[in-house]
This record gives C-alpha cells, sequence and structure tokens, in this order.
C-alpha cells in the first residue's frame, strides 16, 4: 500500500508541475512489435513473441508492442510510456487500438500504457492485474520471457473482441484516405509507365492511342457519351503529351543527360525492408498501470 | 490582395487553433469527470473502517459540489485543485489503518484512481502545448496586429495553485 501511495503522489507531482521538462530520450525506431533495446530476451523468445503479436494484429488489427529498455534516464515510467506512444503511434489512425508494454530493465519498473480505443477493454484495473500477479513475480523470478509472453497472452484475450480488422475495405467503407491513397500511387505508376513507352517509341502519335483506349474503356465501363466526350479530351490530351515526352526523350538522349524522372529516370522511390510495416498511427491518453518488481 | 489572403489565413489558423483548445479542455474535464466518478466508490469501501475522519469525508464531498456548481474555466480549476487536496488527505489518512492495504478492492480502485490521475496529467500536458501553439502565433510580428483586430486574446496555461507542488507529507 505505501509503495501504491508513493506511485500516487508521484503521479500527483507529475500533475502539478505539467510545464517540466522531463529526460526522455528516443529508444530508437520500432523495427517489429517486439523492440528489446535493453536485450533480455534471446533471438528465438523475440521471435516467438512477434509471431504471436503479428498473427493477432492480423486477425483483430489490435497492436501491441513491448519495449524494453535499459533505463528511462531519470524520468518517470508514465512520462516515458506516454512520450514514446507518441512518438511511435502504436495503434490504427482513428481506432487508437494499441497496447504498449514497456519494461525498464536499471529502474526494475514497466508499464502498460493503453491507447484511446480500447481503454474499454483493458481496463485499469486489468492492467493493474496483470501487472501484478503475472509480470511480477515472473520478473521476479528473472524468467522476464515467461512473463512477458504470459502477460501478453492475457492483453490478447482481453482485447480481442475489441476491434475488427479491415477485410475489403473499398467495398464497404467507400473511399477513405487510404483508398485515395492507393488510387494516386496506381495513377501515378500507370503515368511513369505508359510515359517512359511512349517516350521511347519516339513516334508522336502513340499517346493519341493511349487517349483512345482510355476513351473507350470510359465509353464500355460508364455510358457512350462520356466516352465521346472522354474521346475529345484524351487524344488530343494524349497526343500532345507524347509530343512533350518523346522531345523531351531525344534531346536528354542527345545531350548525355540523365532522363527525367516522368519518363521512367531512375527516381528515388526507395522503398523499406520488408516485413514489420511500422505502427499505424495510434494514440493514447495516460490509461494503463504501472509497477515494479 | 496579399494582405487580404494573409489575414484571411490568419483569421482561419487561429480559429482552429483555439477550437483545439477547446477541444482538448473537454479531454481534461472528461478526466476530471472519471475522477469524480471514482470518488465515491473509494469512499464507500472505506469509509465503514475509517469511521472517525468525518473531516476529510466532508471536504471532498464539498469541493466535488463546488466543481460540479462552477459555471467558468477558472472557478473549475480551483475546486478540481481543491478535490486532488482533500484527495491527497485521505490516501495520507489511509495510511494509518492496515486493514484496508490487504483489500482487494481498495487496490484496484486505487489502481483506477492512479490511472485517472495519470490521464490528467497528460491530458493537461496536451492542453498547455495547444495553448502554447495558439499563443505564440498570436503573439508573433506581423499576427499580433490582426489578432487584436478580431479579438483573439491570449490563453493562460493550467498552471498549479501556488503552493500546490508540496505534496501532502506522507510518512512510511
Amino acid at each position: 500500500m505505501s509503495k501504491m501511495l508513493a506511485k500516487f503522489s508521484g503521479a500527483i507531482v507529475l500533475l502539478l508541475i505539467p510545464l517540466f521538462v522531463f529526460a526522455y530520450q528516443k529508444p530508437g525506431t520500432p523495427t517489429g512489435f517486439v523492440n528489446d533495446f535493453a536485450g533480455m530476451l534471446t533471438a528465438e523468445q523475440r521471435q516467438s513473441l512477434e509471431t504471436k503479436i503479428s498473427n493477432f494484429e492480423k486477425n483483430t488489427s489490435n497492436e501491441l508492442s513491448v519495449v524494453t529498455v535499459p533505463n528511462l534516464g531519470g524520468d518517470t515510467i508514465e512520462n516515458f510510456a506516454v512520450k514514446l506512444f507518441e512518438d511511435w503511434k502504436i495503434g490504427k489512425n482513428n481506432k487508437d487500438n494499441g497496447v504498449l508494454l514497456l519494461i525498464a530493465r536499471d529502474d526494475r519498473q514497466m508499464r502498460i500504457e493503453v491507447g484511446y480505443g480500447l481503454e474499454g477493454a483493458l481496463t485499469d484495473a486489468q492492467s493493474f492485474w496483470i501487472i501484478q500477479n503475472v509480470l511480477r513475480p515472473a520478473f521476479q523470478k528473472g524468467d522476464y520471457y515467461g512473463g512477458i509472453s504470459v502477460g501478453i497472452d492475457n492483453v490478447i484475450s482481453i482485447t480481442k473482441g475489441e476491434f475488427q480488422p479491415n477485410t475489403g475495405s473499398t467495398s464497404n467503407s467507400g473511399f477513405n484516405a487510404n483508398s485515395i491513397f492507393f488510387l494516386i500511387w496506381v495513377s501515378w505508376i500507370f503515368f511513369v509507365w505508359t510515359g517512359s513507352i511512349l517516350a521511347r517509341s519516339k513516334s508522336w502519335w502513340g499517346g493519341g492511342i493511349v487517349g483512345v483506349v482510355i476513351a473507350f474503356i470510359i465509353g464500355f465501363g460508364f455510358t457512350l457519351v462520356s466516352g465521346f466526350v472522354s474521346a475529345l479530351i484524351f487524344i488530343p490530351l494524349g497526343l500532345w503529351l507524347d509530343y512533350i515526352i518523346s522531345r523531351r526523350y531525344t534531346i536528354a538522349k542527345e545531350m548525355g543527360q540523365p532522363l527525367p524522372w516522368w519518363i521512367g529516370g531512375r527516381g528515388g522511390l526507395g522503398s523499406g525492408s520488408g516485413g514489420f510495416g511500422g505502427f499505424g498511427g495510434g494514440r493514447s491518453g495516460g490509461g494503463g498501470s504501472s509497477g515494479s518488481w | 490582395m496579399v494582405l487580404v489572403l494573409y489575414s484571411w489565413s490568419l483569421y482561419n489558423g487561429l480559429v482552429k487553433a483555439n477550437e483545439n483548445i477547446t477541444g482538448q479542455w473537454a479531454q481534461v474535464q472528461t478526466q476530471y469527470q472519471r475522477r469524480f466518478d471514482l470518488i465515491p466508490n473509494l469512499v464507500n469501501s472505506v469509509k465503514g473502517i475509517m469511521n472517525q475522519e468525518k473531516k476529510v469525508f466532508s471536504d471532498l464531498a464539498e469541493a466535488r459540489t463546488r466543481y460540479a456548481g462552477a459555471a467558468n474555466t477558472d472557478d473549475k480549476v480551483k475546486a478540481a485543485n481543491d478535490v486532488e487536496s482533500s484527495l491527497g488527505r485521505l490516501l495520507v489518512i489511509m495510511e494509518n489503518y492496515p486493514q484496508l492495504r490487504s483489500s482487494e478492492t481498495v487496490l484496484t480502485l486505487m489502481s483506477q484512481l492512479e490511472g485517472t490521475e495519470n490521464r490528467i496529467s497528460v491530458e493537461r500536458s496536451r492542453f498547455n502545448d495547444v495553448v502554447k501553439i495558439y499563443d505564440t502565433r498570436i503573439k508573433g510580428f506581423p499576427a499580433n496586429f490582426f489578432s487584436s483586430l478580431y479579438g483573439f486574446k491570449e490563453k493562460a496555461y493550467f498552471e498549479s495553485q501556488p503552493g500546490a507542488e508540496k505534496v501532502p507529507g506522507v510518512n512510511f
């Protein structure tokens, strides 16, 4: 109880000096759901937790993250967890369904920080229960993996029913930001791809043919009238674009210049490493519970 | 023309910044409400054992009533601070009752209250963040002429009352 009280008065101090600058420092960038900065797990243990959590993410879209850090740098674990959550944005955008399990090795403290969207499912009392009855006894015995694994199982079973994953997102929910982004991305690829073919063909009529094809597709997919209208727009547009592009390509070739990006030059669009795609943009507001061992 | 465009975008920007503050203040209030909802549970579960400590319970109840009746933000903040100090005193007094320490109910309630206090501190510091953005925009050089013209006033930060940084004495 006195420990609780000490923590509680700590929380009050925290509350009364909100303008105080804390010593939070970014532990690093996330490389997966499990980030073992303090080296408390073996590679196999890390992998097995990672598999468990990423399967859970696929099934429910909830994002759990396990982070171990060597120390808190003099900060409180509550503040460190909130700041880390803000940095990494654990959980999906607009769902805020992230959970962070933060473990500070040298400070012997831990915290379960719960995103806004899961506060109803994983209450403070439940987080407290997991810390007191699962994590703490295991950590005291030095069994970090065992504690984390069972703790994660608990979190998974508690938060399982809260959110459904987005499957077939475009069909039911209409246009959201993601599908618009995807559309832009597709037309971008299409643009660069046709651009580079047309440029290399050197003729100026290829663009007209592309225009005709687009007009046909539109006329077929919608109405004949819209097909005619788009033919009037796209054929001259295609001819004109092809003319510009072909000329630019020839000039670039003759002068030995690098090709501009819009006709298939070497662009700077490097893709990230495969596997973990980063967290989704979730937020938290200090919900959860802390403890020590 | 440039001037019109500038003041137009400035105005909209300030309205947005102002809305952010209002929204964040609502977040703070939500957490206050949560704290007030939890207090009766805690009080009820410890009252039977702590029947000699009438004063702290009545202080707490009175501060809650004042918070509910507070019309403006300043009064609300003041009442909320009073609740905070009475709550702190209650927790200190609870230390004298060892039988409370083993109670599962009390422990659970304490963990909930602790979570709420932490949320309040998070939302309050975010409130100060948005106020800072707003105040910086208002006071910056060309903007300060226009913002006073439009009637945008500087907003106050969430600051603790003087002397409140003293945590009620706890003897372990």
